[in-house]
């Protein structure tokens, strides 16, 4: 019988106390595990958090944020200016178009109606906003609100006046890139791109709820003031709003305001996290503060990351508690065993067992009994690790999730008031609340890999120390109470 | 050749010395058979873990082939024991979640036997101490005290040693099995050469052996010697 197999023979002696041990040892690890499957999924979202959003900048026009309408539109010409601060890598312009469906812009002309409910909650970035007609039908209907007194059937509550039916406006938007409005990638689900985003073109990528209104499918065609585009690919935004939406190519979008050059917004990329603040200066500064508003999309994320990243030292403090705990009992056990053993160590030494083989021996025996609770504490933390990671971001950052609400609706209602504002942009920073909570643990086998992995490094120091104390045993001890 | 001289071992209690060994001297020829007789408490198995080095003496030395035992390491010591001493305990002290088998083959993996020559080995020490073969692979606690005393034999038996301590070696056994270990450690120092020290109560073992030693108060005395052709040949 070589060592190995004597030491779990040993484990298993007392099989009531081998499983009331390896309950508790279960626990450590699984806690142990389930932290750091935690603070691997926090690091993972606080990377995402930072590569998604956090180096892109804003620019709109000066006061294009308010609600009194802003300057002067911006210009391919301030795209170059911004093109050339310093840390800029990259400089994406747009143009925000909104459309009309064309029979309904004729029904509303035909009663007299110069605006309907779009037309006068163009919120900011309106003012550079062109309205256009199309052959496209909304997929949004138009909501409660504007059924009160103009509902979309044509009837108002007040008078029973009828009125002609109405839906809401598209928003067209042309791009300098294959991005969002927040410089965010699209994302594609069906067909290609626009292929160069920088020529005149008539291809255009519709939101999937749109080309299903409509019954549009990649290669169908649509018409925007008379002028046919094709729809070279669909992509998802993931909202209702955001769907409701096309882009074109930027000169495209220009061409069919007629107002070439023109640019409703820039989105600006900075080369590193760093360099955010800095270059948010320049910018402001090299396009003058009275032309150009430039905004820090990430600013309210940097609390949201900064709570993350504490959730993340704390996970990371529990596991090495956790970890500790799990080697504290092994050393506890350990000593317990050796102290129950002594008359059997000290015949071992008698019959010639060198001081190594019998630390060996204990050593694997508590090794024998980790590996049991690592497989309990694996299948515990799988289960637990997500629960935990939820209850650890959502306990950490309720006061961080309070503030950035309080500060989320300005954001929104500045970057995305529907219909003229930039569609997208107030999604990811008012929602910041919800990217928090957004966080998801799953027990990876290379993060539980390396979690065991210290498990038993740790395992290893807390029964060296007893493996050692066999080594103080004299065999004299064989002969205790003889 | 074992030599021992003015060996002392004293242990304090309270203001008092006690000695259970005090001046011990004698010398014992390799392959001989000896005993050591005397009352409980005499210090008989306090001067066993002293030839054995499980235990280290107040003073005096013992010298195993003309290697002193005083000053050696605990490596060396450890050493010693594995490849020249076989001990019999009183209570056997066998590993009792081992089979039989396993309990006499712990010796030889300390010495680095390989597993298949030890296992051979070890079942054939079973079979000298008349242990049914079906019990060789029976867990030590479900033996019988007399059972568990001839493995404990076999045991002492496994690495070949050069010299057996055994502590009441027969007090276990039946008187048919008794007569038998005796035999069998007779025809051991007999024809292997192997030098053998046995306490005992027992006056007709200790009437069998080449040398009769007596511990009073912790003196040794030798008692006149027998007629070693006496003892039957065994084994």
């Amino acid at each position: 019988m070589s060592v190995l197999a004597r030491s779990v023979g040993n484990a298993f002696r007392n099989k009531v106390r081998t499983a009331a041990v390896v309950a508790v040892l279960a626990v450590a690890i699984g806690l142990a595990l389930a932290m750091l499957v935690a603070n691997q999924a926090v690091g993972a979202k606080v990377q995402e958090l930072n590569a998604s959003v956090g180096t892109v900048l804003t620019v709109n026009p000066a006061g294009g944020q308010g609600f009194e309408g802003g300057g002067e539109p911006l210009s391919s010409e301030q795209a170059a200016t911004a093109a050339g601060v310093p840390n800029v890598t990259a400089v994406v312009g747009t143009k925000a178009l909104r459309l009309r469906n064309a029979a309904e812009a004729a029904a509303q002309a035909a009663a007299g109606q110069a605006g309907g409910p779009g037309g006068g909650q163009g919120g900011p970035g309106g003012q550079s906003t062109t309205t256009l007609t199309t052959s496209l039908t909304a997929a949004v209907d138009a909501g409660t609100l504007g059924n009160r007194n103009q509902a979309s059937e044509g009837t108002t509550g007040a008078t029973g006046t009828t009125q002609p039916a109405r839906t809401l406006p598209i928003t067209a938007t042309g791009i300098g890139a294959e991005v969002d409005s927040a410089g965010k990638a699209l994302e594609l689900t069906e067909g290609t791109g626009l292929g160069d985003y920088t020529a005149d073109s008539t291809k255009a990528l519709l939101g999937t709820t749109l080309a299903e209104k409509n019954n549009l499918k990649v290669g169908s065609t649509f018409t925007i003031n008379s002028k046919t585009f094709t729809v070279a690919g669909l992509f998802d935004a993931g909202t209702t709003f955001g769907n409701n939406a096309l882009y074109v190519t930027l000169p495209a979008a220009q061409t069919l305001a007629e107002l070439p050059g023109e640019l409703s917004t820039m989105i600006v990329t900075v080369n590193s996290m760093e360099n955010v603040d800095s270059t948010k200066t320049a910018l402001q500064a090299a396009l003058g503060t009275d032309k150009a508003d430039v905004t820090q999309g990430q600013r309210n994320l940097e609390t949201a990351v900064s709570s993350l990243d504490s959730v993340k030292n704390i996970s990371l403090v529990a596991f090495v508690a956790a970890l500790g705990t799990a080697g504290l009992i092994i050393l506890l056990i350990m000593v317990m065993l050796v102290r129950e053993r002594r008359r059997e160590i000290g015949v071992l030494k008698a019959i010639g067992a060198p001081n190594l083989t019998i630390g060996l021996q204990f050593v694997l025996e508590a090794l024998v009994l980790v590996a049991l609770g690592s497989v309990v504490g694996a299948a515990i933390a799988s289960f637990a690790s997500g629960g935990i990671a939820s209850a650890l971001v959502s306990s950490s950052t309720s006061t961080t999730t309070a503030a950035t609400g309080q500060r989320g609706p300005g954001l929104a209602g500045a970057a995305g008031g529907f219909p003229g504002g930039v569609p997208g942009q107030g999604g990811p920073l008012g929602g910041a609340s919800q990217l928090l909570t957004s966080v998801t643990a799953s027990a990876s086998p290379g993060v539980i890999a390396a979690g065991i992995a210290a498990v038993f490094g740790v395992a290893i120091i807390g029964a060296l120390v007893p493996a050692l104390l066999t080594a103080r045993i004299r065999p004299i001890e064989v002969l205790r109470g003889e | 050749m074992i030599e021992v001289k003015n060996l002392v071992r004293a242990f304090k209690s309270g203001d008092r010395t006690i000695k259970p060994v005090n001046d011990v001297s004698f010398e014992l020829e390799q392959g001989t058979l000896a005993s050591i007789v005397g009352k409980s408490g005499s210090g008989k198995s306090t001067l066993l873990s002293l030839l054995g080095a499980l235990d280290k003496p107040t003073s005096g030395d013992v010298v195993v082939n003309g290697v002193s035992l005083a000053g050696m390491p605990d490596g060396k010591l450890t050493e010693y024991r594995r490849r020249d001493i076989g001990f019999v305990f009183q209570q056997f002290n066998l590993i009792p979640n081992l089979s039989a088998l396993d309990n006499v083959m712990l010796p030889m993996e300390f010495a680095g036997m390989r597993k298949s020559a030890r296992a051979q080995r070890a079942r054939e020490l079973l079979e000298q101490v008349q242990l049914d073969p079906d019990k060789h692979v029976r867990r030590i606690n479900r033996l019988s005290g007399g059972e568990q005393q001839r493995v404990a034999i076999a045991r002492a038996l496994a690495n070949e040693p050069k010299l057996i301590l055994a502590d009441e070696p027969t007090g276990n056994l039946d008187e048919q099995t008794g007569e038998h270990i005796i035999e069998l450690l007779s025809s051991l120092s007999r024809d292997h050469n192997t030098t053998i020290l046995v306490v005992t109560h027992d006056r007709s073992l200790a009437n069998k052996t080449d040398r009769r030693f007596r511990l009073q108060q912790g003196k040794l005395t030798e008692e006149p010697a027998r007629n070693r052709a006496a003892v039957p040949a065994a084994v």
